[in-house]
């Protein structure tokens, strides 16, 4: 989340909102938030309907995995990230900086 | 003909041996893969909507996915627990 929050600046600029989701609570969530110095929104998934619905809930943890979806503004997947790779988001950011995307 | 039943039976064992043999790779075929729950969308896919809350400290508040629609872009980062790195 950190690692959003350091290109949040780039991100807006490219027009993309930034938003955290997990399976915890809102309130822990935003503790979090504030413990680490995020400013986007960091959702509550609490019972891991969205978790499941996008197929990155691991059994064995009763968690989501780590993935970063890019969403375009037509509503489709422009990118994605998983585990080890969704640590690093400058793909991501990259990909929104595009000249096509900020239209 | 009693010297002819073992002989019978014998035939009968292997064929009955025979057709475990051959129904047992069949079995392990039928076994549904592994990891069966709903897989991730792709690339290209539309992404499933969602309305979810978050705190912003006063308040409990809605947001889904839908409502960027035609406007922004949207990161939507899945992460393990709160409190946890990245």
């Amino acid at each position: 989340m950190k690692a959003f929050q350091q290109n949040l600046q780039r991100l807006e600029a490219a027009d993309t909102q930034v938003l955290g989701v997990s399976m915890d609570s809102a309130f822990s969530d935003k503790a979090f938030a504030d413990q680490i110095g995020v400013t986007f929104p960091l959702l509550s998934d609490w019972g891991g309907e969205v978790t499941r619905q996008y197929g990155i809930y691991v059994d064995k943890y009763k968690a989501a995995r780590r993935v970063n979806f890019l969403i375009g503004k037509d509503g489709k997947i422009l990118e994605e990230q998983v585990d080890k790779d969704a640590i690093d988001p400058t793909r991501i950011v990259d990909t929104c900086e595009r000249p096509k995307l900020k239209n | 003909m009693q010297e002819k039943l073992p002989k019978m039976l014998a035939a009968l064992l292997l064929a009955g041996t025979l057709a475990v043999a051959s129904t047992g790779p069949a079995v392990a075929q039928s076994k549904p893969p592994e990891g069966g729950s709903m897989s991730m969308p792709k690339v290209g896919d539309m992404a499933p909507d969602f309305t979810l809350k978050y705190f912003d400290g006063n308040d409990l508040k809605d947001v889904s996915l839908s409502q960027y629609r035609g406007k922004k872009n949207v990161v939507v980062a899945f992460f393990i627990f709160a409190f946890t790195g990245g």
